[in-house]
């Protein structure tokens, strides 16, 4: 059994859009330091689930926590009561919702499965903006160029300076960020989500749409990073040589169940996962 | 080859023509003798520094924000009455609010502060009830981004100007007539003496809205207006930014409004309406939505071409050429044809999101002379390119219409149109939406 | 009580109807373009014009069938020159669009009119008095509900049972995969101005018979209170659009009759910011998800 402390678990999340079951029970665990992949065929509610723990959207049933806290929990309410086909209906009692930007103050921090970038922005702003719920100034000081404000910007620009350099984009810092390449493009989307300072970091399909030897070199990236800055990772992927190559567990969702979950090996070996992926004898 | 140049100079340069075009005005007004047709130059340049300040609080919201707000009208509509109510010299009260028994409030800010400051006094109590239009202006508006603000893009836009059109109905409503004046005007409030007041002021406003762009909470306006999702992911709290932004852009549509009403010298609310936020919108357009830079030349552009550059158009004259069909009207026409072909042609508007620099500035004199010579290399060029577009635009327009026929063909004898797609692990889906 | 309030009703009724028949075309260009189509209101209020310069020199009913046809043709030709060229730019810009041809159109009638309020011709047969209980009102009136009912029944049987109105509810659902699937986009959208703008034309007659006077300005206002029945009744939703129309019309003329004239305007307003935060898909109206 793995006795870190547990960073972020999902308890019976349950996402239902009108009559879809768009995430259905799902429990997670990612503890720290941890590297937890979430895969499934497309459609499995994967992102779903992503937004449900981000705050975008309000989860059906179920809670989220959060370092020990439990920050996002809610229970069939008002028309969705008859209309929830899940399970666990009466376990939770409680409806604690949290904006986006909350969760992101909380540590955790995410990228998207199509890039979202700031399209008008050089690459050292797009890092720049993500600091921007850490400094204190007002917005009449920072408009008048006070003192604080003078020297948290100098702070601010030091900080995104020294990550890019991290990520091999200090070069580019003044290119408009959607000009990068598109391979920079995601590693830029990563630097952004790390200058929240988070403690879990969500990355959605950060190989998508790369080659083998992209996708080598963005594993290893993604090695280091969780060394370097403290985290726990979950991620999305759809490459199995990523996932396999560096998720300490793994969870698989097929039609928004949850099928099965364990290390690369036991996933590999699991009949229910090989069926969700190459499909059953009918 | 470019040109670069060190902060000191920069610095010195922007202070240098500030300086030299403030001294212009000021003397220019004082000049130019009021029969002269210069004159128009300088109600030109008053008006347009009203106008680029509003249009510069509007690009605030419309082009760094990403908020589609029409709402600037009735803002300046309650900036420009807060500044004339204060201001109507006690002895006038009579006169202009006859039909309310002389209005409830008596004095005017101006004179009180007159009376007791003198000189500075006077400008004192010009100022005090600009920055107090300014302030219940950015108070009204903080209320009414409570609910308005929650919505997306085109029920933004509508909702804003609704509330622009209650707001011109609740200033119009005579039971407030003892400080509105109803539907009559309000007139014989001071006013400035020379050109150079709305230009000192309009600039310094745009100064603090370049300051505050340049700062991290213009960024943050920015990421918003590119990708309110990925703001949001990024610790922005939307609500409050957009609050924010909306309540400075109102404060500065309010103070553009005080100008307003001085350098007309009477107001009404009716003016106030859909077709004024309209044209400021336009302004923005023509300058370049994203650029304040732009809206400042495009104010002034609005305001020369509409207000004399094209006059003629309306006198039957202009240019030379005389028509019958030049009668009142035809100017606005021309104009409103012009807006349209920029709007449709040349959409990133003169300066698009880009600021004026020196650099730019100094390049764009010292390539000038080669650019007019491969002028006319430069036009051959574009025109093959348009020229082998078409061609290439009419060969895929063929290519579509064999395909049709062909599959047509195909259907009727019975053949399956649909291959199933290539099984590949990943399928990419580029972001459509592009700049 | 229903003696002094009578009057107000039926004139609200007539209104709604006049106010439904411009909603139309605002809720189904928006359901399929995703664009407040400013520039509607003043094709109703060119219509307006039109028929005023037609009249002096062809018969009624003519002029009213070129007043139709004249409608759609500037509707379409707008769609094709302001619009279509703008179809992959950004949301704003096409708005913006729009925004500049109602300010074009408004200033052409400026020059046209010369700013002044031209009379609209008097059409005897809608002006007869009817008498309905207590109040007596003219025919117009009487015509106006009836005749939108039936063209708002006409219209929704052509949406719901014709290829071409299968082809618009697909369109209005997914713009993309529709033209993926072979639907003609260009054509439906046209089909949708030529609907919009020849029900506006027809609104237009009623409306202004009304009126003494129209100017260049007359547009404006009853647009954007046909605009916001659109919203009030979900916009994209031909029915909501007509119910938001007459709930619109009914209430303004109570709230004349209430003595409270100033405010029938705003109060237009008020009822779109409310219905925005209590139910923003309108009466009738879908939810849409964003995706993320």
């Amino acid at each position: 059994m793995d006795n870190r402390e547990v960073v972020l678990r999902l308890s019976d999340i349950t996402m239902q859009f009108g009559g879809v079951v768009a995430v259905d029970n799902l429990n997670l665990v990612v503890h720290k330091n941890e590297i937890v992949g979430l895969i499934g065929p497309n459609g499995a509610g994967k992102t779903t689930a992503f937004n449900c723990i981000t705050g975008v959207y309000e989860p059906t049933n179920g809670s989220v926590e959060i370092n020990g806290e439990v920050v996002i929990e809610n229970h069939p309410q008002g028309k969705m009561k008859e209309a929830y086909k899940g399970r666990n209906a009466g376990k939770y009692t409680r409806a604690l919702t949290m904006l986006p930007d909350k969760v992101t103050k909380l540590g955790v921090a995410r990228t998207f499965q199509n890039i979202r970038l700031f399209k008008g922005m050089s690459v050292l702003e797009n890092v720049m903006v993500a600091m921007h719920m850490n400094q204190t100034e007002s917005v009449f000081g920072a408009t008048f160029r006070s003192r604080k404000a003078r020297s948290e910007e100098a702070a601010m620009r030091a900080e995104a300076e020294e990550l890019l350099r991290k990520v091999d984009l200090y070069e580019n810092r003044n290119d408009l960020a959607t000009s990068l390449p598109y391979g920079k493009q995601r590693h830029l989307e990563i630097a952004r989500a790390l200058a929240t300072h988070p403690s879990i970091l969500l990355l959605d399909e950060p190989a998508a749409g790369m080659n083998p030897q992209e996708s080598d070199d963005l594993m290893k990236f993604i090695g280091r990073i969780r060394d370097e800055f403290d985290l726990s990772i979950l991620m999305i992927e759809h490459h199995m040589q990523v996932i396999m190559g560096i998720c300490e567990h793994i969870y698989v969702l097929n039609y928004g169940g949850q099928i099965a979950d364990g290390t690369a090996a036991e996933i590999q070996a699991n009949p229910a996962v090989i069926e969700a992926y190459l499909g059953g004898d009918e | 080859m470019e040109t670069t140049l060190n902060k000191k100079t920069r610095s010195a340069l922007s202070v240098a023509a500030i300086a030299l075009f403030l001294v212009l005005v000021y003397f220019g007004d004082i000049m130019i003798s009021p029969g002269s047709s210069w004159k128009m130059l300088i109600t030109v340049i008053e008006k347009g520094s009203i106008y680029a300040l509003v249009a510069a609080s509007m690009n605030l919201l419309n082009g760094f924000t990403g908020l589609f707000s029409l709402g600037q009208a009735g803002f300046m509509l309650i900036g420009a009455y807060t500044y004339a109510i204060f201001t109507i010299p006690a002895a006038s009260h009579d006169a202009v609010y006859q039909y309310f028994d002389g209005g409830i409030i008596k004095w005017s800010l101006v004179e009180v502060l007159e009376g007791s400051l003198g000189v500075f006094g006077h400008y004192l109590g010009m100022l005090l009830p600009m920055l107090g239009a300014g302030l219940i202006v950015a108070a009204i508006a903080f209320l009414i981004g409570i609910p308005v603000l929650r919505l997306k893009s085109d029920y933004l836009a509508i909702a804003t100007l609704g509330f622009a059109e209650i707001l011109r109905a609740f200033f119009q409503w005579n039971t407030l007539g003892p400080v509105t004046n109803g539907s009559n005007v309000l007139r014989k409030y001071t006013t400035y003496g020379n050109a150079i007041f709305p230009v000192l002021i309009g600039g310094i406003c745009i100064a603090i809205i370049l300051l505050l762009i340049n700062s991290t909470y213009g960024r943050a306006f920015r990421a918003i207006r590119d990708d309110e999702i990925a703001a949001e992911a990024m610790g922005i709290n939307l609500f409050k930014h957009k609050e924010l932004s909306f309540v400075i852009s109102s404060f500065f549509a309010g103070i553009g409004g005080a100008l307003l009403a001085m350098f007309q010298t009477t107001i009404n609310a009716t003016p106030f309406n859909t077709v004024m936020t309209y044209e400021i919108l336009l302004i923005v357009v023509i300058g370049g939505i994203g650029s304040i830079t732009g809206s400042v030349i495009g104010a002034f552009l609005f305001t020369a071409a509409s207000e004399w550059w094209l006059r003629g158009l309306d006198a039957g004259k202009w240019l030379g050429i005389s028509a019958s069909f030049m009668r009142p009207g035809f100017r606005k026409v021309v104009f409103a044809i012009l807006i349209m072909l920029i709007v449709l042609f040349y959409s990133r508007g003169i300066m698009g999101d880009k600021e004026f620099s020196w650099e730019r500035f100094i390049d764009w004199w010292k390539n000038l002379p080669a650019n007019l010579k491969s002028w006319p290399e430069r036009r051959k060029a574009k025109a093959s390119a348009r020229r082998e577009a078409r061609n290439a635009k009419a060969a895929a327009k063929a290519r579509a219409k064999e395909a049709k026929s062909s599959n047509e063909a195909r259907m009727a004898s019975g053949e399956a149109l649909f291959t199933p797609l290539p099984v590949s692990d990943t399928v990419m889906v580029f972001d459509k939406e592009g700049k | 009580m229903l003696h002094t309030w009578l009057p107000y009703i039926l004139a609200g009724i007539a209104v709604g109807g006049q106010y439904a028949l411009i909603a139309i075309g605002y809720t189904m260009v928006y359901g399929i373009l995703r664009l407040i189509n400013f520039a509607h209101g003043d094709v109703f209020m060119w219509s307006g014009l039109i028929m005023v310069y037609l009249i002096t020199v062809l018969p009624l009913w003519v002029s009213v069938i070129l007043v139709i046809i004249f409608a759609i043709v500037l509707g379409t030709t707008i769609e094709k020159v302001a619009y279509r060229p703008l179809r992959s730019a950004p949301r704003m810009s096409i708005m913006i669009s729009a925004i500049g041809v109602s300010y074009l159109l408004q200033n052409f009638a400026l020059y046209i009119t010369g700013g002044l309020t031209k009379t609209y011709p008097e059409i005897g047969f809608l002006q007869k008095t009817v008498k309905i209980g207590s109040a007596t009102t003219k025919m117009v009136t009487v015509i106006t509900p009836v005749l939108t009912i039936v063209l708002v029944f006409l219209l929704v049987m052509l949406i719901k049972h014709t290829k071409i109105g299968m082809a618009m509810r697909a369109v209005s659902r997914d713009f993309e995969t529709s033209s993926l699937m072979g639907i003609d986009i260009n054509r439906v959208i046209t089909v949708t101005f030529v609907i919009g703008c020849g029900l506006a034309a027809i609104g237009s007659v009623l409306y202004f018979s009304n009126y003494t006077g129209i100017n260049p300005m007359s547009g404006a206002m009853p647009g954007l209170k046909a605009f916001v029945a659109a919203v009030f009744g979900g916009i994209g939703s031909v029915p909501g659009a007509v119910v938001g129309a007459f709930v619109i019309g009914i209430c303004e003329n109570l709230i004349k009759g209430a003595g409270w004239t100033t405010f029938s305007d705003a109060f237009t307003f008020v009822l779109l910011i409310v219905i925005l935060m209590v139910k923003p898909t309108g009466l009738f109206g879908e939810k849409n998800i964003d995706k993320v």
